[in-house]
């Protein structure tokens, strides 16, 4: 059985379709790169799988488990974490309150709580910014920092919303690095990204939305030679 | 510092405070003091920790009046448990409130506590069977109570002190508690970023309903007090935007999120109602709405907050 399997997943927002016909399913162990030109109901996706927006239509399924419509923080519970496409860490706490509050989630003591969010800040590399305020953070800093907090709830499925957007070279490198790092460490991601080399370099497998519709669905390799894929990015005319 | 200490020396500074004056008019200053500390406690709770804003505060405190005198005057129950009754009222009807309410976000659950606060007002109002309407309750005389064998004297003003003494404590250490608390870090979550805050797990609507109760709990004793203490209810008094906007000030003015800043506002609060009452009549409101805006303005953490930035910044040093 696959971790998630999403069914005929649909979203109509009054007459726009959204997202429509969305189907495909996640292995344990698998990166998922999805794709698609802006507007292509990419995060709308997102949304309707961790509970953000409830669906028209369709069935999200988590390890068997119907998900469809729960809250957003029941369906952390069970293990779907997310990050958002333009940061939210909590600005005003420190970076390590930021982490601690997650943590909280699977420790009810505040001393267990703080020692979870310590190592993970050391995993992701953000123990010496610890007691500043998340707000002082670099966007790289800030984008790892909601990384930090997802791990914190300790997710078997990773939904990343433009990881890699606004960083730079080495910084990108550093985000590859990273998420294949957490599927050594047995957790499934999903990336939104609109940089194609580091997709191309991590992803397992591609899936391409167009108009909130799948257009194709397999190997990086294949997926970008496909003709109805390079016409969603060109346009017609242009193949 | 020892953990006791600063309440160790917090408790007896309340014990001996009244025994520096016989003057009954100190006396019903420093009670006066310490009801407003309470409910800027309160207000403090759900306002500062949670950031949700409630401009109707007043309908708990009057819930727990009305519950508490109701209580007494109907069914003969001692005030002692009215009082206890009527913040379990408060609080029995703020978990509803809360459920509805807080599908709205920011100004809009504010409007909704405005507009619930002047619903729960008229019904007061309008229901003269049970709440004797405009006329509101009065309470000629206390029943004879006696603790550790001395009958209490409800003419003079000190057991009253000391029975908001013992509520304010009350409200100060719940507070401390849950700042301490997992529901304390929740509640900072819910105001920095409710989305941020659903997303690493937290049930926001829970969250903020547990906190309107608690608030409720302590303004609904607050409100029992006030009923026993002035003998005297009645709808435009207890339901007033006035009060719940002087909650508001007493928590924003103190310090928002801190669990000693409504001692300060408090003091700052009933300092300007004295000075300016006798001279204007009703102006001291003005007073109030400048003093707010000058520390909004060159204050946002409030007094007790600046202060306490400042103590930090020299032990850092």
């Amino acid at each position: 059985m696959a971790l998630l399997e999403v069914t005929d997943l649909g979203k109509n927002f009054g007459g726009l379709r959204a997202v429509s016909g969305l189907s495909f399913s996640l292995e344990a162990d698998e990166i998922l790169g999805l794709i698609g030109p802006n507007g292509a109901g990419k995060t709308t996706a997102f949304n309707l799988m961790a509970g953000f927006i409830p669906p028209s239509s369709g069935e999200v399924r988590l390890a068997g488990r119907n998900i469809t419509g729960l809250k957003p923080h029941a369906i952390v519970k069970l293990g779907v974490a997310r990050t958002f496409q333009v940061v939210k860490p909590f600005r005003k706490l420190s970076v390590l309150e930021n982490v601690t509050l997650a943590a909280f989630l699977h420790c009810r003591r505040r001393d267990e709580a703080m020692a979870e969010a310590r190592r993970i800040l050391a995993l992701l590399d953000l123990t010496d910014k610890a007691e500043g305020a998340a707000s002082d953070l670099t966007l790289a800093q800030q984008k790892r920092l909601e990384i930090a907090r997802c791990l914190a709830t300790r997710p078997k499925i990773l939904f990343l919303d433009e990881p890699m957007g606004g960083l730079n070279a080495t910084e990108v490198e550093a985000a590859c690095d990273l998420v294949l790092r957490l599927r050594r460490d047995g957790i499934a991601v999903i990336l939104v990204e609109h940089h194609m080399q580091a997709i191309m370099r991590i992803s397992d497998r591609v899936l391409v939305l167009h108009h909130g519709v799948p257009i194709a669905d397999g190997r990086p390799e294949a997926v970008v030679r496909n003709p109805e894929v390079i016409r969603a990015y060109l346009g017609e005319g242009k193949t | 510092m020892p953990r006791f200490t600063l309440p160790a020396l917090l408790a007896a500074a309340l014990i001996a405070a009244p025994l520096l004056s016989t003057h009954s008019f100190v006396h019903h200053l420093l009670i006066m003091v310490l009801f407003s500390t309470l409910l800027g406690l309160s207000w403090n709770l759900l306002g500062g920790f949670a950031g949700q804003v409630s401009f109707g505060h007043s309908a708990f405190l009057g819930l727990g009046a009305y519950s508490t005198l109701l209580l007494y005057l109907k069914l003969g129950l001692s005030p002692w448990f009215g009082l206890l009754a009527g913040g379990a009222v408060a609080m029995a009807v703020a978990v509803p409130i809360g459920l509805i309410c807080f599908r709205l976000r920011g100004p809009y659950f504010s409007l909704a506590t405005l507009a619930v606060a002047e619903i729960i007002r008229l019904v007061a109002l309008n229901w003269d069977d049970l709440t004797a309407g405009p006329q509101g309750l009065i309470i000629t005389h206390l029943p004879a109570t006696s603790i550790l064998g001395q009958t209490v004297n409800w003419e003079s003003k000190l057991p009253f002190y000391y029975l908001i003494a013992v509520l304010a404590l009350l409200g100060m250490g719940l507070t401390h508690l849950v700042a301490r608390s997992r529901l304390g870090a929740y509640l900072l979550a819910v105001r920095e970023d409710l989305e941020s805050a659903e997303a690493v797990g937290i049930d926001t609507v829970r969250t903020r309903v547990l906190a309107l109760a608690l608030s409720a709990l302590l303004v609904g004793l607050a409100g029992g007090f006030y009923g026993l203490y002035f003998r005297y209810i009645d709808p435009d008094a207890v339901f007033s935007v006035a009060l719940s906007v002087e909650m508001v000030f007493i928590a924003v003015v103190g310090g928002i999120a801190t669990t000693a800043g409504p001692i300060v506002g408090a003091i700052v609060l009933v300092g300007i109602s004295e000075t300016f009452r006798t001279q204007f009549q009703s102006g001291h409101l003005i007073f109030y709405g400048l003093f707010m805006m000058l520390v909004i303005r060159y204050l946002p953490d409030g007094i007790w907050g600046r202060v306490r930035l400042a103590l930090k910044q020299a032990r850092e040093r």
